[in-house]
């Protein structure tokens, strides 16, 4: 209460004028209010919180079968087993929670490795034009049209019978590692696409030339520079991605081509799926899963495209 | 001229494409081993000498080189080789099966396209009407649904718990419906023909909404309304038209899509498609059902991007030809 009287008897300075609010904090407030966005990323904080505490909460150990001697296998909706047991005797809901750090293992593994080489790509071909260009671009048009899913399929199911016997048949994860690996290889055009359209248009912007007149380098200049002005754009076409990535794998999954040794909503269907008649709970629960991720993370684009690029939407 | 200039580079694109695509595949397959070896090291039993005789009986002992070549070069006469598995001519396979899939996969694209027009149209007038908003969540939600999970949910919706539908197959083995096995086929492809419909339709209506919203505002719509053209013929004959050609670049990444992911749509249905026998060819490591198919695939990927490019500028007098 003196605060105030203290306050009207000093001179205060004149308030400096506030700095003008960067791209980012900018966008965020747009984002706020986009509806979609905002069930977008409440749905992607879910996943996330659910793969990074959920497994101390888990009731059972992933790999704990033991309730195929209790209730059995195929139980119902308990209180023990909230989402009922399945097939192989496992509890549904422990399975599911510790499916979802595979899922995000698997979306933000892949769109890292796609990011990196689209970036480096796109970046290139944007900034240097003319024949390198042509070429690059030919390049993603190459990647954009291959079959990603029919060509995975082959390749992870030759390498796991080529592996057998060999030291590699030892590293954990191998399985999943290829499948993040692959769907990254084969995820970037969209990626290099953006980033070479956006670096086209930035080049030439006079922020660039400035830099340029003060003698920056063209390391500078590409990472510095252009890039942090592309990366709005860039970010909505990655969040695409991670629920892309997501999908895939939860398909190769489904069709009994995933990581044996890794728990993954995508295999949780492929066991349980032949008894969707008689224990609906173990198929229609990881499919759920699935979707709620998937959704989660292009409402999440959604959201972004409104706060980055409001004139991209009609 | 331009036009055919800029068809015949597309054709060469297109040719070049579909070599480094078949070569891609074909090295990334045998980068892994040699596909006999790797078949026989799942088969207990087999000596040194069999697996020899089959290497050359299927032509494997070459180099991957040669093989390559050799495979492009039957390639051309339509001869896909032998299946290793079903012992019969790789291309009759590929025809019998790839009719199934055409056969759930077309119909799937055409009705899509229907409820598209009706509902973009709509929502499109209406904008930021309930309906518009009805419309818009419905394809939101529909966009992010995997199709598999969706097949699954009719599966058990209307084959297991209502009991009206057949969940597996493309005919009945026995007893046909109503004792015609053509209604028996239809029957049979309702279930995997809607799941593909409400897969295809989510982002079909979301774009033809937003390019209608667009094409609405126009001048070229005010002065149509203004002359006194009914409203009718000015939405669903001229802005249609001008709303529909952005659509057909999505389409074609549609088609590819939807081939792409029949693998994993027809297992849902065990729908005897190409999809279906891709996979079983993967489990049994029938390798030339999967070089065959796959190159089949990606061919038809490859001829759907030209068609696309070939359209638009049979349609849109607007396209420059760089």
């Amino acid at each position: 209460m003196t605060d105030q009287t203290i306050a009207s008897h000093t001179s205060r300075p004149k308030p400096l004028p506030k700095p003008a609010k960067g791209i980012w904090r900018q966008g965020w407030q747009r984002f706020t209010r986009s509806r979609t966005g905002m069930l977008g990323l409440v749905l992607v904080m879910l996943v996330v919180a659910t793969a990074v505490i959920g497994p101390f909460l888990a009731p059972f150990d992933a790999h704990d079968q033991s309730p195929m001697l209790d209730p059995g296998a195929k139980a119902p909706p308990s209180w023990t087993h909230w989402l009922g047991t399945d097939r192989m005797g496992y509890d549904v809901l422990s399975r599911l929670i510790y499916g979802a750090p595979t899922a995000l293992a698997v979306g933000l593994g892949a769109m890292s490795i796609a990011s990196v080489i689209g970036v480096l790509v796109g970046g290139f071909a944007g900034y240097r034009g003319g024949t390198t260009d042509e070429v690059l671009m030919r390049f993603t048009d190459f990647f954009l049209v291959i079959p990603m899913f029919v060509v995975i399929l082959a390749v992870v199911r030759l390498l796991g019978v080529a592996i057998v016997n060999t030291p590699f048949e030892s590293v954990p994860y191998l399985n999943l590692g290829v499948i993040i690996l692959l769907i990254g290889v084969f995820s970037w055009a969209p990626i290099a696409r953006m980033t070479r359209a956006e670096f086209l248009r930035l080049k030439n912007q006079e922020f660039v030339e400035a830099a340029r007149c003060i003698g920056a380098t063209s390391g500078d200049i590409l990472f510095r520079h252009i890039l942090p002005n592309a990366l709005p754009s860039l970010v909505v076409i990655v969040a695409l991605g991670i629920g892309g990535a997501v999908l895939a794998e939860a398909m190769i999954g489904f069709l009994g081509f995933g990581d044996p040794a890794a728990v993954s909503w995508g295999q949780l269907l492929y066991f349980n799926y032949e008894a969707l008649k008689v224990a609906p709970w173990a198929s229609l629960s990881p499919g759920l899963a699935i979707f709620i991720t998937v959704l989660g993370f292009n409402l999440l684009a959604d959201g972004l495209t409104d706060a980055f690029n409001p004139r991209a939407k009609v | 001229m331009q036009v055919f200039v800029f068809l015949t580079r597309r054709l060469i694109f297109a040719i070049i494409l579909m070599l480094g695509v078949s070569a891609a595949i074909f090295f990334l397959i045998n980068a892994i081993g040699n596909p006999i070896e790797l078949m026989m090291a799942e088969t207990p039993g087999m000596t040194g000498e069999v697996i020899e005789r089959m290497k050359s009986y299927y032509g494997l002992d070459q180099p991957p080189l040669t093989r390559y070549l050799l495979w492009l070069g039957r390639l051309l006469h339509l001869d896909f080789g032998t299946s290793i598995v079903y012992n019969q001519p790789v291309g009759s396979l590929i025809l019998t099966w790839g009719w199934q899939t055409l056969k759930i996969q077309v119909p799937a694209i055409l009705i899509a396209l229907a409820i598209a027009i009706l509902f973009g149209v709509t929502a499109a007038r209406r904008q930021h009407s309930r309906s518009d908003f009805a419309v818009m969540g419905t394809a939101l939600l529909g966009q992010s649904l995997p199709a598999f999970f969706l097949g699954i949910l009719l599966i058990f919706v209307f084959s297991y718990t209502l009991d009206w539908l057949p969940s597996y197959g493309a005919y009945s083995t026995r007893n046909p419906l109503g004792g015609s096995p053509t209604l028996d086929a239809l029957w049979h492809m309702v279930l995997p023909v809607a799941m593909l419909t409400f897969f295809n339709t989510a982002t079909l209506t979301l774009l033809m909404r937003s390019n209608m919203v667009d094409v609405l505002k126009s001048d070229f719509i005010a002065a149509m309304r203004a002359s006194g053209i009914p409203e009718r013929r000015v939405i669903y004959v001229h802005a249609l038209r001008a709303a529909f050609i952005p659509m057909l670049t999505y389409l074609g990444l549609l088609i590819g899509l939807m081939l792409g992911t029949a693998p994993v749509t027809e297992s849902v249905f065990t729908w005897p498609g190409l999809g279906s026998l891709y996979v079983a060819a993967i489990h049994q490591l029938d390798y030339p059902v999967i070089m065959g198919a796959s190159a089949v695939i990606a061919f038809m990927l490859i001829c759907t991007t030209l068609l696309t490019d070939v359209i638009y500028v049979l349609i849109d007098p607007r396209i420059s030809l760089e």
